[in-house]
C-alpha cells in the first residue's frame, strides 16, 4: 500500500509555530507518510542559513514570549530544526523554498538555505502536490 | 493484557523515553521496532499522557498488537508485540 501524503504550506517564520509543525512531522514521521513541505514567505526568512539559529521570535502569546522559550529549554524539546531533520532521516520528507519567498528575504540559491531545503520550486509544484495529499495544511 | 501478565512479561527491548514530550515517545518506538523481529516484545516507557494514547493508535495503523500499559510511578510502561 502506497504511504499517506502530507503536504505543509509553512508560512510562519515564529519559533512557535515552526515548532508546532516539528510535532506534526514527527507524528508524519512516526506513521511512515510522505510529507512535502512548501516554504513560503515569513517561513523562508527562518530557513535562511544566518537566521535558523538566532531567529527567537514568536506569533502568539508574544508577551510571554520569554516563558515559553524557557519552558522549551525544560521540556527539552528538539530546536525546530532538530524535529524537521528527524523527520527526514524517519520518512520521505522534501523541502522546497518558494522562489518568490525566497527573493524577498534575499535568499536567491539553495546555498542561502539551511541543509533541509531539498530545491527551489514555484507554486505549481504546491497546487499539484497538496491537489495528491491526504492531509493538507497552512501553518 | 492484565497488568500482572504484563507485569511478568518476557520483553525482548525495552525503550526509556522518558526524557522526551511529545513525539519523542513515539518517534523512539518507531526507531526501535526496526530493532526487533515478528513476535518479540517491546516495552516503551514513557512520561508523556499523550504517547499513552497515541501508541495503541500507532500499533493499529501499522499492524503492531498493542498488548496494555501499566501505570509506574510518574509513567508510563507500554507494551507492544511486533
Amino acid at each position: 500500500m502506497a504511504n499517506k501524503k502530507l503536504t505543509l504550506a509553512l508560512f510562519s517564520g515564529s519559533v512557535d509555530k515552526l515548532t508546532a509543525a516539528g510535532v506534526i512531522l514527527g507524528g508524519a514521521a512516526a506513521e511512515d507518510m510522505d510529507v512535502e513541505i512548501y516554504v513560503l514567505l515569513q517561513a523562508a526568512f527562518a530557513f535562511k542559513k544566518e537566521n535558523a539559529m538566532t531567529n527567537d521570535r514568536v506569533a502568539e502569546i508574544t508577551d510571554k514570549k520569554d516563558e515559553f522559550l524557557a519552558s522549551l529549554k525544560r521540556l527539552e524539546a528538539p530546536h525546530w530544526t532538530e524535529a524537521f531533520k528527524t523527520a527526514k532521516e524517519m520518512t520521505n520528507v522534501k523541502i522546497h523554498i518558494c522562489g518568490f519567498a525566497g527573493k524577498v528575504w534575499n535568499g536567491f540559491k539553495l546555498d542561502d538555505f539551511i541543509d533541509l531545503a531539498d530545491d527551489i520550486c514555484g507554486i505549481g509544484e504546491y497546487m499539484t502536490s497538496a491537489e495528491e495529499a491526504d492531509i493538507n495544511l497552512f501553518i | 493484557m492484565l497488568t500482572e501478565e504484563l507485569t511478568n512479561i518476557n520483553v525482548d527491548k525495552s525503550i526509556d523515553a522518558r526524557g522526551t514530550s511529545c513525539p519523542g515517545p513515539l518517534l523512539a518506538a518507531k526507531k526501535a521496532i526496526g530493532e526487533i523481529q515478528e513476535g518479540q516484545v517491546m516495552e516503551v516507557l514513557s512520561a508523556d499522557e499523550g504517547t499513552r494514547r497515541d501508541i495503541p493508535k500507532w500499533c493499529t495503523k501499522k499492524g503492531y498488537e498493542y498488548l496494555g500499559t501499566v501505570e509506574e510511578a510518574g509513567y508510563y510502561k507500554i507494551f507492544l508485540r511486533k
